[in-house]
């Protein structure tokens, strides 16, 4: 992996230059709630020390909603319209918990239909991470394979240095080619000194196997252990709102004239009531502890079955929003300490 | 199973044409799908498609015709939802709606040459299985399955589906039909009365060589299978459709996945082994 330092004004140059080349930067927004589209640059805020944003980076190549299409119709003809969905993005300061969910995700949009819409957002990306050095009581990214310095998933991961210098990591052949382009901006590093602090930031107190945490779950799906979450479960569904891991959507239509409109992929959760109601009446999960069971299996055991991933990356978004303060964390350490 | 990876976007659907509505019953339709270019639909038994009327919305339907009837497609719709409703009063022959698929597995029928095949359809479970009989029936085919039984109930008198098809089954001599219904309401009825498992004590099968179909209602399968059970039916014989909720059809947005297993792509044709082993299926 080869090393470079950049200057905090280099970075600021970087994206200057990026967004003068036609892409668009998004960063975590100034109160910190979810990714925006960057305005003014000097607004990015560059904190490894930051919480994570309220909602993930996930909807930057996998928007909450989207057009797949759009219809005219007359009479009894209609015309549809196919969506490109284009354009060049660059998504920086994502936190490693962030970044490894696009690696994660890209899976089930590709493991035998191919969605278009996700692939070509993630060809056009160029997605730049940043060490980082908050960890509460909420994080567990160490236990599900990943840690605060981890690369999956980036193509150049920062490490900040010193309030002004940062070390840049090149980790994919996209983020050479972008220190190339501009190697004004970039110095030489010593690959020492960023592992130094590297090596300095530790990791989250929460720590659990989750491997074990499948055994139990390979072995126990008629059980109580979910009753007693399924009464506290209000079903609000958040969870899978802020998860940057969460892939489940629904496609539904707006008509916004009599005669034209447009259909949507739009995020679902498995939370609700809703999700697996036939148009029978029947609902193969018609409680909330099964839909609870689902949504600790589907992340720690079945996309592990299929996928050879755990579907979470240990941020801690589900549980720090809990409106009932469940924690899944701890649920999965009680589950790891069960087999 | 043989994926037919699209180019284009996966959510892009054909547009065919409704040529035939006809009703069957108060809540069942039928009709019948030509696209414009003449093409087939190139389905197996037992797949299903998402139809879509623009402005409403997309939903799963299976496929209620034979792969041998070329250049047109049936379905059997019940008006529950939005879409389905909508099918049933605002749309007529002539109009264009959009088809995605064939999506799903199908049954796989090139493992149930040279077996006597059992039928057995729960009310609207007709639809699905009709592909299959009608696949078996078909004079090109028919050689290359034993004898044929079909098992089929219904509510009450007023809501068969396929009324002369079914009545076709009755006069076919290569054929053994059994009907029911739960609830009598036709004086005229001579047939069983009783839920769908009083007729499998009557069906004089041979377990050794007899593949079971089962396709009805969620409660049904349990006790079917229950009843084949006493029977001494091979586990590995018995092949069922299940009904959930698919929404993409191709295997990402989540509403139908039981355990690690996406219903669309899967299945929705399962054998009983396979069922097992899967929690929450039935």
């Amino acid at each position: 992996m080869e090393e470079y330092v950049i200057s905090l004004e280099g970075i600021k140059g970087l994206l200057e230059n990026l967004t003068r080349e036609g892409f668009n930067i998004y960063a975590p927004s100034k109160n910190n709630d979810r990714f925006v589209k960057v305005k003014d640059i000097d607004e990015v805020a560059l904190f490894p020390d930051r919480r994570p944003t309220d909602i993930s980076a996930k909807e930057c190549l996998f928007p909450k909603c989207e057009p797949v299409f759009y219809y005219k119709r007359e009479k009894n003809n209609v015309e549809i319209v196919d969506i490109d969905p284009n354009g060049n993005k660059v998504l920086f300061g994502l936190k490693p918990c962030d970044a490894a969910s696009f690696t994660i995700i890209h899976k089930v949009f590709n493991w035998d239909y191919k969605d278009k819409f996700y692939n070509k957002r993630f060809d056009n990306s160029l997605i730049i991470g940043l060490a980082c050095t908050y960890l509460d009581d909420y994080c567990f990214c160490t236990s599900v394979g990943l840690s605060p310095v981890s690369t999956v998933g980036s193509d150049i991961l920062l490490v900040r240095l010193s309030d002004v210098s940062f070390g840049v990591i090149v980790i994919t052949d996209k983020g050479g080619q972008l220190v190339k382009r501009y190697p004004q901006l970039f110095e030489k590093g010593e690959p020492t000194k960023s592992k130094q602090v590297l090596d300095s930031i530790g990791g989250p107190a929460r720590k659990f196997d989750h491997k074990k945490v499948k055994e139990w779950l390979d072995n126990n799906f008629e059980t109580d252990f979910f009753n007693s979450i399924g009464d506290i479960c209000v079903g609000c569904g958040q969870c899978t709102f802020v998860c940057p891991t969460c892939h489940c959507f629904d496609i539904v239509d707006e008509d916004y004239l009599y005669s034209e409109g447009r259909r949507m992929k739009n995020w679902d959760g498995c939370q609700f009531y809703l999700f697996t109601l036939h148009a029978s009446g029947h609902n193969p999960r018609d409680t909330q502890y099964k839909r609870y069971r689902q949504r600790v299996n589907h992340k720690f055991k079945y996309y592990v079955d299929r996928f050879q991933e755990v579907l979470c990356t240990g941020c801690g978004r589900c549980s720090r929003g809990c409106p009932v303060s469940i924690d899944i964390g701890d649920i999965v350490s009680r589950i790891s300490k069960l087999s | 199973m043989v994926a037919n990876i699209q180019e284009k976007s996966l959510y892009l659907p054909r547009l065919a044409k409704m040529t035939k509505k006809e009703r069957f019953t108060e809540k069942e339709m039928f009709f019948e799908f030509r696209f414009d270019d003449g093409s087939n639909l190139n389905h197996r038994p037992g797949q299903f498609v998402e139809l879509s009327i623009y402005g409403i919305g997309e939903a799963p339907i299976s496929i209620s015709s034979s792969p041998t009837q070329q250049g047109y497609f049936e379905l059997c719709v019940r008006a529950v939802g939005r879409v389905t409703n909508y099918l049933h009063k605002n749309l007529d022959v002539g109009s264009y709606v959009g088809i995605r698929g064939p999506f799903g597995n199908g049954f796989p029928y090139e493992k149930f040459k040279g077996y006597d095949m059992l039928f057995i359809c729960g009310g609207l479970g007709v639809a699905p299985l009709r592909s299959l009989i009608n696949y078996t029936l078909d004079k090109t085919k028919r050689n290359e399955f034993g004898k044929v039984y079909i098992l089929y109930g219904c509510k009450n008198n007023q809501e068969w589906l396929y009324q002369k098809e079914v009545e076709s089954w009755l006069n076919r001599a290569d054929v053994e039909t059994y009907l029911t219904v739960d609830k009598c309401t036709d004086s005229n009825w001579k047939g069983n009365v009783g839920v769908i498992t009083t007729l499998i004590p009557k069906v004089n099968f041979d377990v050794n060589k007899t593949i079971a179909v089962i396709c009805g209602p969620p409660v049904m399968y349990k006790f079917v299978v229950l009843e084949l059970k006493n029977r001494n039916f091979k586990e590995e014989n018995i092949y069922m459709s299940l009904e959930r909720k698919m929404k993409c059809g191709v295997g990402k947005c989540g509403h139908c996945q039981i355990n690690n297993v996406y219903v669309c792509q899967s299945g929705p044709v399962f054998d009983l082994p396979t069922v097992r082993k899967l929690q929450e299926a039935i």
